[in-house]
Formats: structure tokens, sequence, C-alpha cells
């Protein structure tokens, strides 16, 4: 029993006055960034990283890595009530959780969303105890042909989030992916699409994105038709709470979304994003009355944020055991721990047990205060939604402009956002919806590196994603998901799933 | 040109939104009480990467040594063009700092077809920083041990092997390498060293030229082995690990960072600030850090700053002809 001889030790570690005060200001912090829109965690960490310099090892990275699964937290819970996702993994919840927000279910889908990522993180935290370096084992064979195996199964899966018409949702994974192609390409160091503007150097920016797409078109669409029976919201806690029927529903797609996440969130790169996606498209294939998604499924809520929280938790294994930050925030970890003078990697289990297992077991700690935090602010957050509309919406167009230029301080970006806002706003009137868009343009890169990279190193024979083993096996799974969605008969269903609406 | 002008300069008069905290005293620079207000350090990378991180921890210890505050302004994109832009007209008062890499700054005189500022003359150097090399790699278990064996063996495979670069310095030194020894491979491109990392440790991928914070750790961990490095001798940090020089291949190929002023800054400005950096160079402290980055640290006076950046403008001006970089 090593491992609870190690959680052991990380509990101990963690447990101390200190560390449990930074692990609840970690938490607290990461709760409000993820709440404020646009205010992401990655500027929150990098201007929080240089206070660190003074605290002790483990309590910087407690209070680090509580302020990231804070702010997923958080993020959920604006994607709920106000349609804006602040990162690409709550861009899923917004389509059914919102839904319910509408439709004055708004606490219910606060609490399933709370309770769903506990769980996912409890699950995700003895993920990282117990498995960690198999699972990095195989993190590791993923070589660029199976990513770009990965990367499509992932734009296919795609196509099965918009509960409109296929047609219309290939065409916005393509608007997606060409969106996605536009900055230095990688392999020859040239620009592409970006007409000579310097602030597209770098590839359109994801928050002017995504928050016009989402956040800005929400406002424009509740002032064309404001929402009617809107006061009727009540804050009682029989009425916040989730119905045994949402239990229900619930509770075997947390297990679900939580078993995906684990998976998918050790993969570096797009994993932790893939996860949320994969699981909604899980759910709602496997739905008995996959017609109910994209009009506030509680199992379109529960799913993916368990997911994402999962993945979150997970994502923290190539860091620990490979010394390999698997996206943007484990990188600003990674420096955290080089400027403590730690080496990220496996020495860091075995020279210093307790910063490593203090580390997973304040996870824990971590996500116990959440649900502690968060559960009594539901009443809360929902009255947020019965602030008036003159006052609401300029608060919200207020914060996605801050999110926006706070990020790079370049005014270029407010002037994407609002080119974003009005294509959005076509796409809604079109009746296309911007969630396959959205996983497009963050797919379509890493997709088109790998593919490339795949060709060179075969000196452009394409059958080196049938040899390898990983790459074959995820080309079968997206040939048989383009089937489900080609061929009625491998789902009776599936007519009402994709029906025009 | 012209809208990137008007671009930056109303970026200057707005204060950015999240750092909107503190409050700026009216400009009184003159020496004697210089600093007396705030000073933004300019970063040309996003928050949070590597480079940001370099930045910061520079922004907190020179804070501490001139008694200022010292605010990190994130300037991304355009491969560090938009953040020297911003710097080569920021007011030249010794307020505004640019801590970027020299080796950076002098090649994008030659990777842009018309580059936005001439940096010579648009920018003044105040301190070195650190010097860092470029490193070749093969992964661990590789049964190539050194220089002259991973020549012999792409010789034998006879352009069949291929190798992962990082960064436009990987580009260089992984073309020179092969230009100087006649050895053939098809170079792949990655974003950055994590991503390279399976493919290497696969064969993928026979070698890979890297960016040393990458190399040192995965080193250290075991999972790849450092044959040579680009700088003409070794490294400090790095005693162990062969100069290309060494073997006869003759690539003196050093990057360097260092923190850089608007032209027409005062020189009593440049005189302090040069103080204030050494100041922190000089500990051992900064000297860990900056071996956990990979590199050496860097003293000189702003001469020597301005005299190295002008000679690396000169030679990477051959190696983006010789690597056959396109320009944008």
């Amino acid at each position: 029993m090593e491992i609870i001889d190690h959680l052991a030790t990380g509990f101990m570690a963690a447990a101390s006055l200190q560390n449990l005060f930074f692990c609840l200001i970690g938490v607290v912090l990461g709760t409000l960034i993820g709440v404020l829109p646009g205010i992401g965690p990655i500027p929150a960490l990098a201007i929080l990283l240089p206070i660190t310099f003074g605290l002790n090892p483990l309590s910087s990275l407690i209070m680090l890595a509580g302020i990231y699964y804070g702010a997923q937290y958080g993020g959920s819970t604006t994607s709920i009530l106000v349609n804006m996702p602040g990162e690409a993994s709550s861009v899923v919840t917004c389509i059914d959780g919102h839904q319910m927000a509408r439709r004055g279910r708004a606490g219910s889908a606060l609490a399933i969303a709370a309770l769903g990522s506990f769980f996912a993180g409890c699950v995700g935290t003895v993920f990282i105890a117990a498995f960690g370096p198999p699972l990095s084992a195989i993190a590791q064979q993923f070589n660029s042909p199976d990513y770009f195996a990965l990367m499509l199964l992932g734009l296919v899966m795609a196509v099965v989030l918009a509960h409109g018409s296929v047609l219309k949702a290939v065409a916005m994974v393509l608007i997606g992916l060409l969106l996605g192609l536009v900055g230095t390409d990688v392999n020859t160091g040239l620009t592409r699409y970006t007409f000579g503007i310097s602030g597209l150097w770098e590839g359109i920016d994801f928050l002017p994105l995504v928050l016009g797409l989402f956040g800005i078109v929400e406002v424009i669409r509740n002032l064309e038709n404001p929402p009617g029976e809107r006061q009727a919201i009540s804050t009682r806690l029989r009425d916040l709470w989730p119905t045994k029927q949402e239990f229900r529903e619930a509770w075997p797609a947390v297990l679900r979304g939580t078993g995906l996440g684990s998976i998918l969130g050790i993969l570096p790169g797009g994993g932790a994003v893939l996860a949320s996606f994969a699981s909604y498209t899980l759910e709602k294939k496997i739905s008995r009355n996959p017609r109910k998604f994209g009009h506030g499924a509680v199992e379109g809520v529960a799913g993916p944020e368990s997911a994402n929280n999962s993945a979150a938790q997970t994502s923290f294994i190539p860091l620990l055991t490979l010394g390999i930050p698997s996206n943007p925030i484990m990188a600003i970890m990674m420096g955290a721990m080089i400027i403590q003078g730690i080496q990220p990697g496996a020495a860091v289990m075995t020279a210093r047990p307790e910063l490593f297992w203090g580390m997973v077991a304040s996870m824990w700690i971590g996500n116990l205060m959440l649900v502690v935090i968060n559960l009594p602010l539901l009443g809360i957050w929902v009255k947020l939604l019965s602030v008036p509309y003159r006052l609401l919406y300029p608060a919200i167009l207020l914060f996605c402009a801050i999110g926006v230029y706070s990020t790079s301080t370049e005014p270029f970006m407010m002037v994407l956002m609002i080119v974003f806002s009005i294509f959005g706003y076509i796409l809604l009137k079109f009746g296309c919806e911007p969630a396959p868009l959205v996983l497009g343009f963050i797919l379509g890169p890493l997709m088109e590196e790998n593919l490339r990279r795949s060709l060179v190193m075969s000196r452009g024979d394409p059958t080196i994603f049938l040899e390898r083993p990983i790459s074959a096996g995820l080309l079968i799974a997206t040939l048989l998901m383009i089937g489900m969605i080609i061929f009625p008969q491998f789902r009776k269903t599936r007519e009402v799933a994709f029906q025009e609406e | 040109m012209t809208k990137i002008a008007r671009i930056t300069r109303r970026s200057l008069m707005m204060i950015p939104a999240v750092l909107a905290v503190t409050g700026t005293a009216p400009d009184t620079a003159s020496a004697q009480n210089y600093p007396n207000r705030q000073l933004n350090f300019v970063c040309a990378f996003p928050a949070g990467s590597g480079a940001d991180v370099l930045v910061r921890y520079f922004a907190e210890k020179v804070s501490a040594v001139l008694g200022q505050t010292v605010i990190v302004e994130n300037k991304p994109g355009a491969n560090g063009n938009i953040a020297a832009i911003y710097t080569a007209r920021a007011k030249p008062d010794g307020y505004t700092v640019f801590v970027h890499s020299g080796t950076s700054i002098a090649a994008n005189m030659w990777l842009f077809k018309k580059p936005p500022i001439d940096v010579v003359k648009d920018l003044r150097g105040v301190q070195f920083i650190n010097k860092q090399p470029f490193m070749i790699v093969v992964r661990a278990d590789s049964p190539i041990k050194d220089i002259p064996q991973l020549t012999a063996y792409l010789k034998e495979k006879n352009g069949a092997a291929s190798y992962a670069t990082t960064a436009t310095a990987g580009k260089v030194f992984g073309e020179s390498y092969k230009q100087l020894t006649g050895a053939q491979a098809t170079e792949v491109s990655y974003r950055t060293g994590p991503d390279t990392m399976n493919d290497i440790t696969s064969g993928q991928v026979d070698f890979a030229v890297l960016d040393p914070v990458f190399s040192i750790s995965q080193a250290r961990a075991g999972r790849i082995r450092i044959l040579a490095v680009s700088s003409p001798t070794r490294m400090q940090s790095l005693p162990d690990v062969p100069a290309t020089k060494e073997y006869g291949i003759d690539i003196d190929q050093l990057g360097w960072w260092g923190a850089f002023v608007p032209a027409g800054t005062p020189e009593p400005q440049i005189e302090k600030l040069n103080a204030a950096f050494k100041q922190v160079l000089e500990t051992p402290e900064t000297a860990k850090f900056l071996n956990g980055f990979g590199g050496d640290v860097y003293i000189g006076t702003p001469q020597e700053v301005q005299t190295l950046l002008a000679e690396t403008v000169a030679q990477w001006r051959d190696y983006v002809a010789m690597a056959k970089i396109p320009q944008n």
C-alpha cells in the first residue's frame, strides 16, 4: 500500500496551516479570475509569479495550482449564466449550461457543474497518485502521425457538437480550420493571411475570437428578443438544487466525463480541450434522447464539466513525471519550479517526495474548498441574472473589453473582437453554431503541423499513418465516426439528432 | 508602417487595464533623481512563457536595487518586432527597458524584407544578461556518442536521416553543421522543445537541434544526450559538453540576452541602469537562475552591448542567406 504512504506524506505536508492558507488564497483567486470573463488564468498566474519567489516551493506551487483549477471552476459560472466562455474548455459548457439557465435552471446547472467538477477533481488526483508514471509512459508513445490522427478524430467529433444541420457544422469546422491557419507557419517561418497586420503574426488570438462569437453575440441576441419570463427567478434553495431526475441524469455522465478527461488530460497539446468536447460528443451519441442536447440537457453540462476538471488535474502528470509542460499554464508552473531551483521531472518524486505528494494532496484539499466556497455562492450567482439588463450588458461588454485588452495591451485585439462579434451575429442569423468553429480553430493548427511533420519524416509517404498502431487505430475510429454521421442505420435516432431545427 | 506607429502611440496613452493600480508621477527625468517613478520592462513574449519568467525575474530584482516599482509589459508578436518597435518609439527617458534576446533583435533585420526599425540606430544597449548556446542532441539510448559518430552516421544514411529543430537559431545551427561537415539530413520544424520529445525518443528523427533550457532539463532526466554546443568554447554551466569547434567545425553561434532602451536615452540614465543590472547579475542567485535557463551570466558595458549588437546583425545576414531562411 505504497500509495497510501505517499498520500499520507502528502497530506501531512499540504495540511500545514501555512499551506492550507495558500491553497485557500489560490482557489479563491482562481474562482474570481474564472468568474471575471476575459481575465484568464494565464495572465493572472504570470502576474502572481514574482510574489511566489519569496515563498517556500511547496506553498507557491500549491497556490499556483489552486489558481489554475479554481479558474476551471469559476469559468463554468460565466459560461452558464451569460454564455461567455473564458477558455476553450468551457465553450462546451455554454451549449447546454446556458440553455438550462435560460429555462430557469441556472442554480441546478451550477450545482451539477460544481459537484461534477469536485468528483472529477478527486478522481483525477487519485489518478495522478496511482498511475502517474505509467500514464506518462503512454503519453510518450504519441508521435507526430498519432497526433495528426487524434486531431482528425477530434474534428470529426466537432461536427456532432452542433444540433443543427450536419452541413452547417462541417462548414463551421472548415471556417475554424481556415482561421487557425492565420499567422506564422512553423515549417517555413513565413506568415499566412496576415495582410501585413502585425497583430496577426502569431495567429488570431483565442480570447477576442471566443468572446466575440459567444459573449457579445449573446448580448446582442438578448437585446433583440429579451427573454420574457426573466423575473420569475427564484433563489429558494429548493429551486437552486438539482431535482432527483436531474441527479439521475447527471451522475452517469459525470462518471464517463471523468474517465475520458483523466485519460485525455495527460496528452500534451490539445488534450484537455479535447476532453470536454469528447465528453459532450459521447453523451450526445449514447443518449436515448439526443434531441434535447442544445436545449439544456443535464448530461451536456455534467459530462464536459467533469471531463475538463479531471483533465486539468491529470495534465500535471507530464509535467511532474517527464518535465514536459502540456499547456501554457503548465509551462508557467514549470517556470515557477525552475525559479525555486526544482528541475521538474521524475526526479521530483524521488528527491522531493513531500513536494510531489504535497501538491497532489493539496489538489484534493483545494477541490473540497472549492465546493464549500461555491455551493453557498449559488444563490448569489443566480441573483446576478436578475440584475437589470441596462446594467448587466454594459458590464459584460466592459469585462470582455478589459479581458481582451489586458492579455496583450494591443488595441488591435479589440478590433478583432468586434469583427468576430459581427461575424458571430451573421452566424446566428444563418442558424450556424460557433462551437464546432472553435474546435476547428484550436485543433486545426496542431493537425496541420503534425500532418506536415509526419510527411516530411516519411519523405511524403502517407502510409506512415497506417504503419503506426496508434494512428491506424485512431483513423479507423474516425472512419467509424464518419459512418455514424453519414449512414442513418447506425443509429435509429440519427434523423432526430441532426434534424434541421 | 504608419499604421503600426499609430497603434503604438495610442497604446502608450492607455494605461494597461490590469496593471492600472499604480499612478504615474509627472515626468522629471533628470539624472540626479532618476529613477523617481515606476519603470516598465518590455517583454516580447506572452505572459507565462519561459522568457517571460526571465524578464519578470529581472523586473523583481532590478526593482529592489533601484527602489522603484518595475512593471512587465508583454508585447508579444511578429517575432519580437512589436516589442522592439514599441521600445524604439517610447520616450527615451530610461523608464522603458526592453529585456530580450539581442540575437533575435539582430536577426530580425534580415528575417524581414522591410525591417520596421534599424535596431543599431533605434535601440541602445544597456547591459548583457546571459549567453546561451543551442545544442545538438540525440536520444539517450542512441548508439551515437559524439559529433564525429553523428557525422559518420548521417553520411552512411546518405540523406535518409531527419532531424528536429526549434527556433531560427536551431535552423541556423543545424544548417551550419550540415554544410561544414557535408552531412545530409531532412529538417523537421517544431514550435517548441516539448513538441519534439516523443519524436526524438521514439527515433522518428535521428537527432535534434534544441534550445538549452529544454535540452538540459531532458538530459538531466536521462532522456536525451547532448553532443555539442554552438558556442566557440564550452559553457561554464556545462563543462562536460564539447563545443563543435573542438571537432574542427568552425561554428560560433552564441545567443545572448540583454537590456535595451530607446536611442537618445541620456548617458547617466544608461549608466545607472547598467549598474543596477550588473548588481543583480553578480549575485550567486542570478547565476543559478540563469544556469537553469542553460546560459552563463554575461556582464559588460553599454558600449560593449552596442558593439556586439552591430556584430550580431552582420553575422545574421550571412546566416539567413546560408540557411536559406525565407524573408517575410
